[in-house]
């Protein structure tokens, strides 16, 4: 279980995120909002020619958006054959975690209930190990309700 | 392994699909053996390569195709109805099969003895049936001949689409560089080097979209088989043509119209084409007709699927759409034939008069038009009753590009196709009146209402103040119901590389898909159909006809404007006249205008006209004049000067009749007397009086000089034909006058059977019994050949 992680900072949380699901990391810059839809849908952005739907992660799990202002880092990952960013607060290291996926313990927030996988230790500090598809099947069952 | 066995059924599944047209064309002749050939190939690779990749289902299913097969190949056995329909089950199953197990499920646990028991099962009964069941139901005809594959190699779609990206991102790159270029100063070699390179990026990225492109033919494999299946099932025979099938269309838009070509195919069967016994009953051959044909035509493929069945009964569709409550019956009257048979696309109305398996099961032609306007295509229907239907696909070449406006509003840009819009106005038109009833919005174009929104409060926008006029676009959503859509403003037309957008923005139903401008900012592509859903609007089929009538009468009851024409009278006076009296306005040369007795002539086109108003003699050689006419009567009407065209009050202001006024108008605050167009005909002389003027006058004393040089020129002047002499060959008209002045001619005129006036030099008659007229008493003479005409 040598698996790499990339951790990052979500909603105020510290987050893991398995690479494999990762394409990169951009600073997210002009943001074209869609409107009609939910605050976690923050709006299209291009990289390059690709257009991305980029996902206020923070709306989804804490139902308010991020301030344009705060605005900084998405993580791309490619899902179902469509382009996402997903916004995170700040992105700190990728690395190996030796030990892997380790279950949940104490009590989580119930923000985070339906988010978080696991836990993964690095550095002596826990992160959440979270999604990146969960969150866009989250964003889809939060636009069904 | 894992590898092999995908290749294995990725190439089985191609190779059914090619097949299933082949199965029912052997069907049709079994005497080719060259596709019983092609069947039995396929059966023998499947068989060899499942044993091998250890699939055993389908190694004995395949194994008892190719054994009836090899049987038929070797004459023991012919390929009747059954066993066709039997190898066609096998194959099905195993299409099932593989793809089962391409998505890694568990193999559908049927019974495959079943299947095999009716492939083998015909062999004890075929001898008793022997040929007679032969009958195919399907004969395909292939206009593009043999079935040649070119050169290919297999290729995954994410290869593709990963290059068209890196052509797209080379374009992007392509143009920054050209604007960086264009910043520095010139240089022609760097600039023709630049050049090149555009080229080349230009070219390589109609290359790449080409690798996109596919034959119409796989749009066309599913059909035999479909049309055979279903002929058979209720029982029709039909003969079935594909024509074009080498056009080559973008592999996403094959995908996009399978669906509404299949269900039109189905209509077609299922409602168009009669059933045989009918068809013999109404003198058509037994056997039907069915041709999809597809073809370029400029950036668009037409796909024509045309049947000589009953076609669409416009009468029923009416009924049915009355007994909905979606039509009242006297808006139906009022209506079209196109607007009936538009009715075919109102949702859950069909001319199915039952609900059969096949079709009319609620997913209707309103789907179908939906389905290819999503994707920028048009739907258009030749319906000949009784005698078949022809509907036409026009689709775009590609998915990607389509023509599309851009407009703002709320501040974003957003993109629409071009075909959703009808028409765009400004706010501040005066034929577009927009009001509010319990927060509906309704705007009337032209007397005729639509729903309206803003596209603002649709998207839940704020709209901010402008100080222009907003634009109001007249949307046609796929249902064909239009509605008024307010926007800030119509940007731009442009054609637009359309791509997918995440589920998570089509889910909102309002967008069709995105596209990337050049100012890298992404934009969202509207749908017509999905915003008039989410503005909830009403999709009441919309009575036009009977509103404009309506609104006619309104606006009569109100004020109705005419539109006329501001002329200035040869006295000085400005009047008006009604525009459409007024057939044109020419300059007429002043010398055709004459006069005869108290009437005034004009002798236009060899014709003489009557002048409406008072004048015949000009200042000038030329004269402006209308010429106007009420339908039978045309009369001529000089004036000083056609000034414009304005809108009249068709009642004037204030209606003073006399004369040849009707009234004074008041236009721009000029007061103007209106023509009175009645007054203006009935005082023209008789219709009849002005035909017989055709009568010609003959000068029997041609030599004389009087008659030549005073006589006849003024004959001329009042209008009439003069000719000198008496004609030699007698060629005298009832209708023509013959002047005299010398020796007394009446008897030679009655000889010929017309008038004669005689003229003398002395203003006394020379005894109370002479009938002749002084020569200068010009009212008496004009009085003698006109009049003594009627």
């Amino acid at each position: 279980m040598n698996r790499l992680y990339l951790l990052a900072r979500l909603a105020g949380a510290r987050v893991a995120i398995e690479t494999r699901e990762v394409e990169a990391v951009v600073k997210l810059t002009d943001i074209s909002p869609v409107p009609g839809m939910g605050a976690h849908v923050a709006g299209l952005s291009a990289l390059r020619s690709r257009v991305l739907t980029v996902i206020d992660v923070a709306a989804l799990i804490r139902g308010q958006p991020t301030p344009i202002a705060e605005r900084g880092f998405a993580v791309i990952a490619d899902i179902a054959g469509h382009s996402y960013g997903l916004m995170v607060d700040a992105v700190y290291d990728i690395c190996q975690v030796p030990e892997g996926e380790l279950p949940l313990r104490g009590q989580l927030d119930p923000a985070w209930l339906p988010h978080a996988r696991g836990l993964v230790e690095h550095e002596g500090q826990p992160h959440l190990l979270v999604s990146l598809a969960g969150f866009i099947e989250a964003g889809a069952l939060a636009q069904a309700a | 392994m894992d590898e092999l066995l995908q290749e294995f059924i990725s190439e089985t599944q191609e190779t059914l699909e090619a097949l299933a047209g082949e199965v029912v064309a052997w069907e049709a002749d079994p005497s080719d053996r060259d596709r019983l050939d092609a069947i039995f190939r396929f059966f023998h690779t499947v068989k060899g390569s499942c044993g091998f990749l250890n699939l055993p289902r389908f190694e004995r299913l395949s194994h008892a195709a190719e054994d009836v097969l090899a049987e038929i190949r070797a004459d023991k056995r012919s390929p009747d109805a059954a066993t066709v329909s039997a190898v066609l089950g096998v194959m099905d199953r195993i299409a099932e099969l593989a793809e089962a197990v391409a998505i890694g499920a568990a193999l559908p646990q049927e019974n495959d003895d079943y299947l095999i028991a009716a492939l083998t099962e015909r062999e004890e009964d075929a001898a008793a049936l022997g040929m007679e069941s032969m009958e195919p139901a399907l004969a395909v005809a292939r206009s593009n001949g043999g079935q040649a594959a070119p050169r290919t190699i297999r290729l995954p779609l994410s290869l593709i689409d990963q290059l068209m990206n890196g052509v797209s991102d080379m374009v992007l790159a392509r143009n920054e560089l050209s604007r960086k270029l264009r910043e520095r100063i010139g240089d022609p070699e760097l600039e023709s080097a630049f050049e090149r390179l555009s080229t080349c990026v230009a070219d390589m990225r109609d290359a790449i979209s080409k690798t996109r492109m596919q034959r119409v033919d796989r749009l066309f494999t599913a059909i035999p088989r479909m049309v055979r299946d279903l002929g058979r099932d209720l029982g029709k025979r039909i003969d079935l043509t594909l024509e074009g099938g080498d056009v080559e269309m973008d592999r996403e838009m094959v995908e996009m119209v399978v669906d509404p070509l299949t269900h039109i195919v189905r209509n077609s069967i299922d409602h168009g084409i009669e059933a045989p016994e009918k068809r013999r009953a109404l003198g058509k051959p037994e056997t039907g007709r069915l041709k999809l044909e597809a073809r370029q035509s400029g950036n668009q493929i037409v796909i024509e699927i045309s049947d000589d069945g009953q076609g669409i009964d416009t009468g029923r569709l009416v009924d049915k759409a009355v007994a909905a409550g979606r039509l009242s019956p006297e808006a139906a009257a009022r209506m079209s034939e196109g607007d009936r048979l538009d009715l075919i696309f109102q949702p859950g109305l069909s001319t199915a008069s039952q609900v059969t398996a096949i079709s009319g099961r609620g997913v209707g032609m309103d789907v179908v038009r939906a389905n290819v306007e999503r994707i920028g295509g048009v739907i258009a229907l030749d319906n000949r009753p009784g005698r078949g239907l022809t509907i036409m696909l026009r689709v775009p070449l590609t998915l990607t590009i389509i023509p599309g406006l851009i407009v703002r509003a709320g501040g974003l840009h957003f993109a629409i196709p071009r075909a959703a819009v009808v028409e765009i106005l400004h706010d501040n038109n005066e034929t577009l009146v927009v009001a509010e009833v319990g927060g509906a919005k309704i705007a009337t174009i032209r007397s005729v209402r639509h729903s309206m929104i803003d596209l603002e409060d649709v998207l839940g926008m704020e709209k901010p103040a402008q100080a222009g006029p907003r634009a109001i676009m007249v949307v046609r959503s796929a249902t064909g119901v239009p509605f008024a859509m307010g926007v800030s403003a119509v940007d731009n037309h442009e054609e637009l590389v359309i791509r997918p957008a995440s589920p998570l923005v089509m889910a909102t139903g309002v967008y069709a898909g995105m596209t990337l401008p050049d100012n890298g900012k992404p934009m969202l592509l509207l749908d017509a159909a999905g915003l008039a859903n989410a503005a909830r609007l009403p999709n009441i089929l919309d009575d036009r006809a009977a509103q404009q009538a309506v609104e006619a009468e309104d606006a009569q009851g109100v004020v109705e404007m005419v539109a006329a024409l501001r002329f200035e009278e040869l006295s000085g006076e400005r009047r008006l006249l009604k525009l459409s009296l007024i057939e044109r306005v020419e300059d007429v040369d002043t010398h055709l205008f004459g006069r005869s007795g108290t009437r005034n002539y004009v002798r236009l086109d060899g014709r003489l006209v009557p002048v409406a108003n008072d004048h015949h003699r000009f200042s000038g050689t030329k004269v402006a004049a209308l010429r106007l006419r009420d339908g039978a009567r045309e009369a001529c009407y000089p004036v000083a000067a056609v000034l414009d065209i304005v809108d009249m009050p068709a009642m004037p202001d204030m209606v003073t009749m006399h004369g040849m006024l009707s009234g004074v108008a008041v236009i721009e605050g000029e007061h103007l007397e209106v023509i009175n167009p009645f007054a203006l005909f009935a005082a023209l002389p008789d219709e009849a009086i002005l035909e017989k003027r055709g009568g010609r006058c003959l000068l029997a004393d041609s030599e004389d000089g009087w008659t030549r040089e005073i006589l006849a020129p003024l004959l001329r002047q009042a209008g009439h034909e003069v000719v000198l002499g008496l004609p030699s060959d007698a060629a005298v008209d009832p209708q023509d006058v013959v002047l005299f002045t010398g020796a007394d001619l009446s008897e030679t005129g009655e000889l010929l059977g017309c008038r004669v006036v005689h003229l003398r030099a002395t203003p006394r008659p020379s005894s109370p019994q002479d009938g002749s007229i002084y020569r200068y008493d010009q009212d008496a003479l004009m009085a003698a050949v006109a009049g003594s005409r009627a």
